[in-house]
């Protein structure tokens, strides 16, 4: 692969497709604008003049747009006025993304997508039409390790069964119809009863008027459930559809996740960029016992509500979290049950920050609107219960390699991170703090959302001492 | 991680931060002053610029004299051949560490305040988080980061 190559002619398409996203408001304004008066004729012109200036601009981007495979580089030539060549060192790629849109799916072509360690939101190198076949070869050849033993490579590829995982469709409606969305909808079905109850006794009185306004209630109660029930479907159906066929395969120093039902998706993660393996229990998923698995990955492109993680498994019961660890990642199998916890002393902390919203709500309440004070009541009982189950979920967990760090914002989260994945670590106390003997650990990971703090807040002080003398390789040398 | 950190800061630290601080403080003190002739001319009773005289009188004690000798008093470093170890916080006391492998790069910065006492500040970075040692005597900071970006140097790990 070594002589400059052109996408597939379709790249065309989809770069006009990505013009014509861009321009579609300002296109129609114009027409709307113009519409039925004399300039309309001008604009009309104007539009298919800056249509075929953009399909010719396209064409021609495609034309000098090439690249190459050259001496373990993938090297990029592209630019109409400006020339612009990229050469990206094999090594320095974090990963390799095939996506398939449904046009590419059509066609039998795929979009590849080239990470390196840089922060930024966007890829590094996106080729948006190959062959699925070539992008198959390129993603092959730009992998680290390979071509020292290519002949063997064959053969070995059918003795070795690499070990794999799919997920059940039922399992995704379980994941979709459990998603965080769920208990947003349903908060807000709660509240809107509760203000539909307040209402309704003081409009029956009124007599046939107020019935007909009793009636258009009832109708738009009816009609809120069925958008909510809808809107819980389109749910299930989303995470159906983006998770739908999910398959991870462990090779040998990658994991490998192919996703979606309309656009497939191809995601190598090299091990060497995992940062850290998390679990993620939600509120509802948690006594049901389901759980969520996800990777801290250096580098990469953030999607917009991942939080730069990414999932190696949409979801499974809590107890076949190991089973899965030890097939697809032994690197991170003793993630552990029994945590070290937070003291009772840690309470009143935890306490008091959960606290802090719901007593302003509160006293707002009481000074604006006495009558509805039961509702912040409500929200202070439901904080005093997250206070008392977020001090129950810290804890941690250390073993020779491993530092295990589990909390509870809202869902509970548990991270294991490997010690020299770790980038710093820190120790706070409080005055108040240093008289009860608690402390608050942090420790930093890099991920691509320019780094992850994970702390658990008021362990005893000689947990945390012993955290960060586990960190500290001064101590670990000398022991 | 039983013991703080052996090495403090430049004591000057103490008489720039207090400068820098006197310097922010002028704002408010000139706002103050002109509140009473302000107040004088459109009949404002005196009672407002007393209340804000005195706090920030309270504020101005706090924030130039005693903050800038906790902090001062807090702050300690030390540096191992494996890692950076540092300890700060007025209220709230924070213990750092940070590998030599995990540094990126170090830098030292140096404003005009710092200037006139002969100061540099020290700042390490790691690729998730960055780590900061204030005030230290020119030729020490500049040492220390030649000193770290060596150690910084062992084998290339992955990121």
């Amino acid at each position: 692969m070594s002589e400059p190559k052109r996408l597939h002619p379709a790249a065309v398409i989809f770069r006009m497709i990505n013009i014509l996203k861009n321009l579609i408001y300002v296109v129609g304004a114009a027409v709307i604008a113009s519409f039925g008066n004399d300039f309309f004729v001008y604009v009309a012109f104007g539009i298919v003049a800056l249509i075929l200036f953009f399909v010719v601009t396209s064409v021609i981007e495609w034309l000098r747009f090439r690249y190459s495979v050259v001496d373990d580089e993938l090297r990029i030539e592209q630019g109409l006025l400006i020339r612009k060549k990229r050469y990206i060192s094999k090594n320095r790629i974090q990963s390799i993304d095939l996506t398939q849109g449904v046009i590419h799916r059509l066609l039998n072509l795929t979009k590849v997508q080239i990470e390196t360690a840089g922060s930024d939101m966007s890829a590094d190198a996106s080729l948006s039409a190959v062959t699925f076949e070539e992008g198959q070869a390129l993603r092959q050849e730009l992998k680290w390790h390979n071509g020292v033993v290519q002949t063997d490579e064959s053969q070995e590829e059918s003795e070795v069964i690499y070990p794999k995982s799919n997920v059940t469709t039922k399992r995704l409606i379980i994941a979709g119809s459990t998603s965080g969305s769920v208990g947003v909808i349903l908060g807000l079905f709660i509240v809107f009863l509760n203000e539909i109850e307040r209402f309704l006794p003081g409009n029956i009185y009124e007599g046939a008027v107020s019935w007909a306004l009793a009636q258009a209630i009832s109708m738009l109660i009816a009609l809120v459930v069925i958008i909510l029930i809808i809107l819980w479907l389109l749910g299930i159906l989303g995470t159906v559809i983006k998770y739908g066929n999910f398959e991870i395969t462990r090779y040998d120093d990658e994991l490998y996740i192919t996703r979606g039902l309309l656009e497939k998706k191809q995601v190598t993660i090299p091990l060497k960029r995992i940062q850290a393996v998390g679990m993620k229990e939600s509120m509802i998923r948690q006594p049901l016992g389901f759980a969520t698995l996800y990777v801290e990955i250096a580098g990469g492109e953030a999607g917009p509500n991942s939080n730069g993680r990414t999932f190696i498994f949409p979801i499974l019961r809590r107890k076949e979290v190991e089973p899965f660890l030890n097939k697809i990642l032994p690197e991170y199998q003793t993630l552990p049950r029994d945590f070290k916890g937070v003291p009772n002393r840690a309470f009143p902390y935890y306490l008091l920050r959960a606290m802090f919203l719901p007593s302003v709500i509160l006293i707002v309440t009481l000074i604006f609107a006495m009558d509805l004070w039961y509702i912040p009541m409500i929200l202070i009982v439901m904080a005093i219960s997250l206070a008392w189950l977020r001090t129950k979920s810290a804890g941690y967990h250390i073993d020779e390699e491993h530092l295990t760090l589990t909390m509870r914002e809202f869902s509970k989260d548990t991270v294991m991170m490997k010690h020299n994945r770790v980038q710093s670590t820190q120790l706070r106390q409080t005055l108040l703090h240093r008289k009860q003997n608690l402390a608050t650990v942090r420790a930093s990971l890099l991920n691509n959302f320019a780094g992850r703090h994970v702390s658990i807040r008021e362990l005893d002080f000689e947990d945390a001492k012993r955290i960060s003398d586990w960190y500290s390789l001064r101590k670990r040398i000398f022991k | 991680m039983r013991e703080a950190p052996k090495h403090r800061i430049a004591e000057d630290a103490i008489k720039a931060w207090r400068l820098s601080a006197a310097l922010v403080m002028v704002i408010p003190w000139i706002l103050v002053i002109a509140s009473f002739f302000l107040f004088h001319f459109i009949d404002v009773p005196y009672w407002y610029s007393i209340v804000a005289l005195v706090v920030l009188v309270v504020l101005t004690y706090l924030f130039v004299v005693l903050v800038p000798k906790i902090r001062w008093r807090r702050w300690r470093y030390e540096l191992f051949e494996q890692e950076i170890y540092i300890q700060h916080g007025i209220l709230v006391v924070s213990r750092t560490l940070v590998p030599m492998i995990r540094v990126q790069h170090v830098d030292t910065k140096q404003g005009p305040i710092l200037k006139r006492y002969k100061l540099s500040n020290l700042t390490i970075s790691t690729a998730a988080t960055v780590h900061e040692i204030p005030a230290l005597p020119e030729q020490e900071a500049a040492e220390l980061r030649d000193q770290i970006s060596e150690l910084a140097k062992v084998d290339e790990d992955d990121v």
